[in-house]
C-alpha cells in the first residue's frame, strides 16, 4: 500500500472518532458543533505529555482522553440545561473559547536542544513519538482501527442493552423517559463524558500522526464535518458515522480530476444526498429492514 | 489481538531517533496558475541529508480539509540533501507544506510557506494568527 492510500486511510480512522462523539451525542438528542475542541484537548495534552515529558503513547492516550472526559463534563454542566439550537450555540462557542485557549497556550521545554511545546498562534511542532519509537505508518494504521473497533464494539454493545434503550429514549423524548425514572440531566452528562473521551482519543493519534498540530485545526470547520459525518452516514447504526467519514473524506479525495471546483462539486454531492436520504444513508428504518431480513427465520 | 500485542509493545518502547531533520523550501512560479517548482533542502545536525525519499505533501491552514494537495514524490537534486518537487496548488496564500521523510530517517516536517506570483516565502511568525 503506497504512503498516499495510507494516509487517507488512517485520516478516515482518526476523524471517525470524531464522528462517533458526535454520534453518542445525536443519540441522546443534543446536537454539538464543538466536539473539537475535546479532539483538540487530547491532541494538544497527549502531545504534550509525549513530546515533553517522554510519557509512552498508550499511557498519553489514556491520559488525554481523561482530560477530554473533564473538558466535556466541563463544558456540559452548564450547557446541557439548554435545548435544540440552543445548545448547538453554546457548543460551537464553547469550542471557539477551547480554540482561542489554544491560541493562547505557551508551554515550551528544551529537549534536544530545542524548544518544544504548544507556542500559541504558531502551533506545536514536534510530536514525533511514533517516529522516534520507529512505529511504521502500517503500524500506526492498525493501530488506529484497532482502537475503533474496540471503540465500536463498546458502542453497539451498548446499544444492544438496556443501556441503550435508555439513551435513544432520552434522546427521542426526554420527558417521557425522566418519567420513567432516568434522571435525564445526569445520563446526558455522562454521555457528553464519553463522547468526549472518544474524541480525545481520536485528538491524540491526529496529533502523533500528522507531528504537529496548531489552533486552527480544531476550528468550526472540523465541527461541521463531525455532525456531518453522522449525518450522512446516518443514524441507525454506530456504523453510520464511519460510513459517513469514509463517504466525506471518499468524495474529497475522488473529486480531485475536478481541480479546483471541487468542493462546489463535493457540497453539491452532499446535498443530492441529504435530499434523497434525510436520515443518512443508514438509516433506522434500513436499519430495522437489513436486521429484521438477516434474522428472518425461513 | 494483534492491536493489543501492539499496544503493550509500544509501552516500554525506546527511543529510536533523537535528532529531527530540518528543512527550508525555495519556490519558483512556473508561469501557470499555482504551479511551483520547489527545492527542498534537508539537513540534520547541520549535515544535508541525502538518500531519502522525501513526499511534499501541502494543507491550507485557513480551510482544512477543503484545500490540500495530493503528495507528490520529490527527485533527489544535483546537491547533497536537495530534493526537487514540482507543487499544483489550487490556489495563493498561505499553505502549509508537509514533507513526509523515509529512508535513513523518518519523520513529518510541516513548514508554512506563503506561495504567491513571486514564489514562495516562510510565512512570518506574528502574521499567523487564527482568523
Amino acid at each position: 500500500m503506497d504512503d498516499f492510500t495510507l494516509g487517507v486511510l488512517t485520516n478516515i480512522g482518526l476523524f471517525s472518532f470524531l464522528a462517533l462523539s458526535a454520534y453518542l451525542l445525536l443519540l441522546a438528542g443534543e446536537m454539538s458543533f464543538g466536539q473539537q475542541a475535546f479532539f483538540g484537548v487530547g491532541a494538544y495534552s497527549g502531545g504534550v505529555l509525549t513530546a515533553l515529558y517522554g510519557v509512552p503513547l498508550p499511557l498519553a492516550g489514556l491520559a488525554a482522553m481523561l482530560l477530554g472526559a473533564l473538558a466535556a463534563l466541563l463544558v456540559g454542566l452548564p450547557t446541557l440545561r439548554l435545548r435544540g439550537l440552543y445548545f448547538a450555540m453554546a457548543t460551537l462557542a464553547a469550542a471557539e473559547v477551547a480554540r482561542l485557549l489554544f491560541e493562547l497556550f505557551r508551554f515550551q521545554r528544551e529537549i534536544d536542544g530545542e524548544l518544544t511545546g504548544p507556542d500559541g498562534t504558531q502551533g506545536f511542532r514536534g510530536i514525533r513519538w511514533i517516529f522516534e519509537h520507529g512505529v511504521e505508518p502500517a503500524e500506526f494504521l492498525l493501530l488506529v482501527y484497532g482502537l475503533l473497533a474496540l471503540a465500536l464494539a463498546a458502542l453497539m454493545i451498548v446499544e444492544r442493552s438496556r443501556l441503550g434503550t435508555v439513551l435513544r429514549s432520552v434522546g427521542e423524548d426526554p420527558g417521557l423517559a425522566a418519567s420513567l425514572g432516568v434522571d435525564v440531566n445526569r445520563f446526558k452528562l455522562g454521555v457528553a463524558a464519553c463522547a468526549g473521551a472518544l474524541a480525545a482519543l481520536g485528538g491524540v493519534l491526529f496529533a502523533h500522526h500528522n507531528s504537529y498540530i496548531e489552533p486552527r485545526n480544531f476550528d468550526i470547520m472540523l465541527g461541521v464535518h463531525s455532525l456531518a459525518y453522522a449525518l450522512i452516514g446516518g443514524l441507525g447504526t454506530a456504523l453510520g458515522p464511519l460510513l459517513g467519514v469514509t463517504l466525506d473524506i471518499g468524495l474529497l479525495e475522488s473529486s480531485r480530476v475536478f481541480g479546483g471546483t471541487r468542493m462546489i462539486v463535493f457540497g453539491g454531492l452532499v446535498a443530492v444526498l441529504l435530499i434523497v436520504r434525510p436520515r443518512g444513508l443508514l438509516d433506522e428504518q434500513l436499519v430495522h429492514r437489513i436486521v429484521r431480513h438477516s434474522f428472518k427465520r425461513p | 489481538m494483534r492491536m493489543l500485542a501492539l499496544l503493550l509493545a509500544l509501552l516500554p518502547a525506546t527511543p529510536v531517533l533523537a535528532q529531527s531533520a530540518h528543512a527550508d523550501l525555495t519556490c519558483r512560479f512556473t508561469g501557470t496558475d499555482f504551479v511551483y517548482d520547489c527545492v527542498v533542502r534537508l539537513t540534520r545536525g547541520g549535515q544535508p541529508v541525502s538518500g531519502a525519499q522525501v513526499v511534499v505533501g501541502a494543507d491550507m491552514p485557513s480551510m482544512p480539509m477543503a484545500h490540500n494537495l495530493a503528495p507528490v514524490k520529490a527527485k533527489p537534486g544535483r546537491q547533497p540533501g536537495e530534493y526537487h518537487a514540482r507543487l499544483d496548488l489550487e490556489m495563493t496564500g498561505e499553505w502549509a507544506v508537509k514533507l513526509r521523510l523515509s529512508g535513513p530517517l523518518r519523520d513529518l516536517l510541516v513548514l508554512h510557506y506563503e506561495f504567491d506570483e513571486r514564489g514562495a516565502r516562510p510565512v512570518p511568525p506574528r502574521s499567523r494568527t487564527g482568523r
